[in-house]
C-alpha cells in the first residue's frame, strides 16, 4: 500500500512574540507566546483531495508551511510520502501555490515556468514540451510571452498552479487557491483541481471558502484555534442522518398533494422544506457569463 | 506521475545547475528592473568631466584629475549598486512570497543564497566592465587631444629641445590610458563584492529592503573609517581596555574597506606590486566565504 501523501502527527507550533495581543494564549518566562497549531494530526492519502478549513488565524497556513519545510515544528512531526517535511528530497514530490502569489513580475509566463522547471532539474526538450503542455492546460497559451506584470489575478493563479505541477509532483499544496479570483476564474481553478485528482495527484488545500471545498474535496478537516475540531469524509460530515430529500421534475400539483397527504399519515414524519429548488447566485452568474462568451464567439 | 520511490533520489549538497538558474533569474530580474539606468548617468558624468575647464592645469595633471573623478565615480556607483541591487533581492522575494515557491521546490537554501550573490556579482562585474570601457574611451580621446595640442605648442617654441618635448609627452603618456588601470577597476569589483556579501548577510535578518540599504550603507561607512575611529577613540580614552576590545570587535565584524584604496595609487600612476593584488583577492575570498557562512547559518534556521 502506498504511503500517505501527507502525514501530520501531534503537530504543535509555538511562536514567541514580544507583542502580546488578542491571540496570545499563554505567557512564558521570556515573554508571550502564541500556540498557532496545537497537537494537530491528520493524513492526506495518496490520490485524494483533502481540504483543511478554518477561519483566518486558525493555523491553516502554519500547518502548510510546516509540511513544506518552511517552518520547523515545535513538537510532533510532518511527513510527505514518508519523508520528513524538512528533508529537501520530500520537495521533489511537492508542488505549492501560495495565497495571492506574485512571482517575478518581469518574467513572462513561459520564462516563469522555465525558471521553476530548471529548479526541479528539468531541461531541454522535456522542459519545453512540459511548458507547452501546461500553458495549454491552464489556458494561457495566448499569454505565454506576456510579462506577469500584465496578468490578471486569475491568470496569476493559473500560472501559479502550472509552476506548482511543473515537475509532475505527487502532491499539490494550495493555499486559498481562489482568493480574490472572479467566479469564472474560480471555476477554472476548481476544474484544474479536479483534473489533478483524475490524474492521481493528491491535493491538500486550505481555504475558508466552504462551498469550493465542498465541491472538490474527498476529506475535510475543520481547524479552529490551532486544533482539529472535526475530520472525515465530506459526505459523512455534511449529511443529516434523519433527513432525506428528492427533487421531482414535471410533477403535477395533484401528485404533490398526494405525496403530502401520504406523509401526513405517517406518525413523526414532517415535511421540513418544499418549493422550487433555487440555483445559487454563482451558478446563475456562470451560466450568464458562459452564454455571453458564446455570443461573442 | 512521479512515484514515491523517485523522491528517494539523492539531491546534491550544492547543485551548480540550480545555483546558475537562480543567478540567471536574479540577473534577468535586476536588468528588467532597469537598475542599469545608472550607467547612463555615469556616461553623462564621464563625458562631462572631459569638458571641464582646465586652462590653468598642465596636460598631465588634467588627465590625472579626469582619471581621479572618473574612477572615483565608478567606485561609488559600483558599491552603491552592490548595496541597492542586493537589498532588493531577498526581502522582496519574501514580501512577494516568491521565496516560498522557490524553497518549496527541491532547492537547498545554500543554493538560493549562493545563486542570488552570484547573480549580483556578475552584474556588478558587467557594469564595472562597461564603466571601465567608457572611462578608457574618454581618457583615450582626451589623451590624444592633449598630446596633439601639446606637441603643437611645444614645437612652436624654439627654446624647447626635442629631448624636452619627448620628456613632456612621456609625462602625459604616464597619465594616459594604461592597462594597469584595470587593477583599479578590479579593486572596485573586489570591494563591491564584499559589500554585496555583507548586504546579503544583513538581508537574511532584515525586515525590508529599506532597512537593508540603510544598515549596509552605515556599516560601509564604518568600514571606511576604521583606522581613523580607532585612533581617535584610543587617543581620547588613553587606551582604555573596553575601548580597545570594542575596536577589535568592530574590526572583526566589519570589513576594513580602506584596504581597497590601493586603487587610488594606481589611478594616479603609481606602480602596483602583483602580490598586493593577489593578497586583496584572497582577502576578498575570505570575506565572501565568512559572510556567506554566517548568512547561511541564519538563513538555514529562518522560518518563513
Amino acid at each position: 500500500m502506498s504511503k500517505p501523501a501527507v502525514e501530520v502527527k501531534n503537530l504543535t507550533k509555538v511562536f514567541n512574540t514580544g507583542n502580546p495581543g488578542a491571540n496570545v494564549f499563554k505567557k512564558g518566562i521570556t515573554g508571550s507566546y502564541v500556540v498557532a497549531v496545537d497537537n494537530l494530526s491528520f493524513k492526506v492519502e495518496a490520490g485524494e483531495v483533502y481540504g483543511l478549513i478554518g477561519p483566518n488565524g486558525s493555523g491553516k497556513s502554519t500547518t502548510m508551511k510546516v509540511v513544506l519545510g518552511l517552518m520547523a515544528p515545535t513538537d510532533g512531526s510532518a511527513k510527505v510520502f514518508g519523508l520528513d517535511a524538512g528533508d529537501v528530497r520530500a520537495r521533489n514530490d511537492i508542488g505549492y501555490l501560495p495565497e495571492n502569489p506574485y512571482f517575478y513580475r518581469h518574467l513572462s509566463g513561459e520564462e516563469t515556468l522555465k525558471f521553476y522547471g530548471k529548479l526541479c532539474g528539468l531541461k531541454g526538450k522535456v522542459l519545453k514540451d512540459r511548458i507547452d503542455e501546461l500553458l495549454d492546460m491552464v489556458d494561457l497559451e495566448g499569454a505565454r510571452t506576456r510579462r506577469l506584470a500584465g496578468y490578471s489575478k486569475g491568470m496569476l493563479q493559473r500560472i501559479g498552479l502550472a509552476q506548482a505541477i511543473i515537475q509532475r509532483p505527487g502532491l499539490v499544496i494550495l493555499d486559498e487557491p481562489t482568493a480574490g479570483v472572479d467566479p469564472v476564474g474560480s471555476r477554472q481553478i476548481r476544474d484544474l483541481i479536479l483534473q489533478l485528482k483524475e490524474e492521481g495527484i493528491s491535493v491538500f488545500l486550505c481555504s475558508h471558502l466552504l462551498e469550493q471545498v465542498q465541491e472538490v474535496c474527498d476529506n475535510v478537516g475543520i481547524i479552529f484555534k490551532g486544533r482539529m475540531r472535526r475530520e472525515g469524509p465530506l459526505e459523512e460530515l455534511v449529511s443529516i442522518e434523519n433527513r432525506y430529500s428528492f427533487v421531482l421534475e414535471n410533477a403535477s400539483p395533484k401528485l404533490i398533494k398526494e405525496i403530502e397527504t401520504l406523509v401526513e399519515k405517517e406518525k413523526g414524519v414532517t415535511i421540513t422544506e418544499k418549493g422550487n429548488p433555487r440555483t445559487t447566485l454563482e451558478r446563475l452568474f456562470l451560466k450568464i457569463a458562459g452564454s455571453k462568451d458564446q455570443d461573442e464567439v | 506521475m512521479t512515484t514515491f520511490t523517485e523522491t528517494k533520489v539523492k539531491i546534491p549538497v550544492l547543485s551548480l545547475s540550480r545555483v546558475w538558474t537562480i543567478a540567471a533569474g536574479t540577473m534577468t530580474q535586476l536588468v528588467r528592473m532597469k537598475t542599469f539606468y545608472f550607467l547612463l548617468i555615469f556616461a553623462v558624468l564621464v563625458a562631462g568631466v572631459g569638458y571641464l575647464d582646465f586652462r590653468l592645469a598642465t596636460a598631465a595633471s588634467q588627465l590625472e584629475t579626469i582619471k581621479k573623478i572618473s574612477f572615483g565615480t565608478m567606485d561609488l556607483f559600483a558599491w552603491l549598486y552592490a548595496i541597492v541591487a542586493t537589498a532588493l533581492l531577498i526581502p522582496r522575494d519574501l514580501e512577494d512570497r516568491t521565496l516560498y515557491t522557490i524553497l518549496s521546490k527541491p532547492v537547498r537554501r545554500v543554493e538560493y543564497l549562493v545563486g542570488k550573490l552570484l547573480g549580483v556579482l556578475i552584474l556588478i562585474g558587467l557594469s564595472l566592465g562597461l564603466m571601465f570601457c567608457l572611462c578608457m574611451v574618454m581618457l583615450a580621446i582626451k589623451h590624444g587631444d592633449l598630446v596633439s595640442s601639446e606637441l603643437i605648442k611645444l614645437s612652436s617654441d624654439p627654446n624647447i629641445t626635442q629631448v624636452e618635448i619627448e620628456e613632456q609627452i612621456a609625462l602625459i603618456n604616464e597619465q594616459g590610458p594604461r592597462k594597469e588601470l584595470g587593477v583599479a577597476a578590479l579593486a572596485s569589483f573586489l570591494k563591491s563584492s564584499v559589500v554585496a556579501a555583507m548586504t546579503i548577510l544583513i538581508s537574511t535578518f532584515a525586515s525590508s529592503s529599506l532597512f537593508t540599504i540603510i544598515t549596509s550603507i552605515f556599516f560601509f561607512l564604518i568600514g571606511h573609517a576604521h583606522g581613523m575611529m580607532t585612533d581617535y577613540w584610543l587617543h581620547k580614552t588613553e587606551g582604555n581596555l573596553v575601548i580597545r576590545l570594542a575596536t577589535k570587535v568592530m574590526k572583526l565584524l566589519i570589513p576594513d574597506f580602506q584596504l581597497y584604496s590601493f586603487s587610488e595609487g594606481v589611478v594616479t600612476g603609481a606602480t602596483i606590486v602583483p602580490a598586493v593584488v593577489w593578497s586583496m583577492g584572497f582577502l576578498t575570498a575570505g570575506y565572501l566565504f565568512i559572510f556567506l557562512l554566517i548568512s547561511l547559518m541564519i538563513f538555514m534556521y529562518k522560518e518563513f
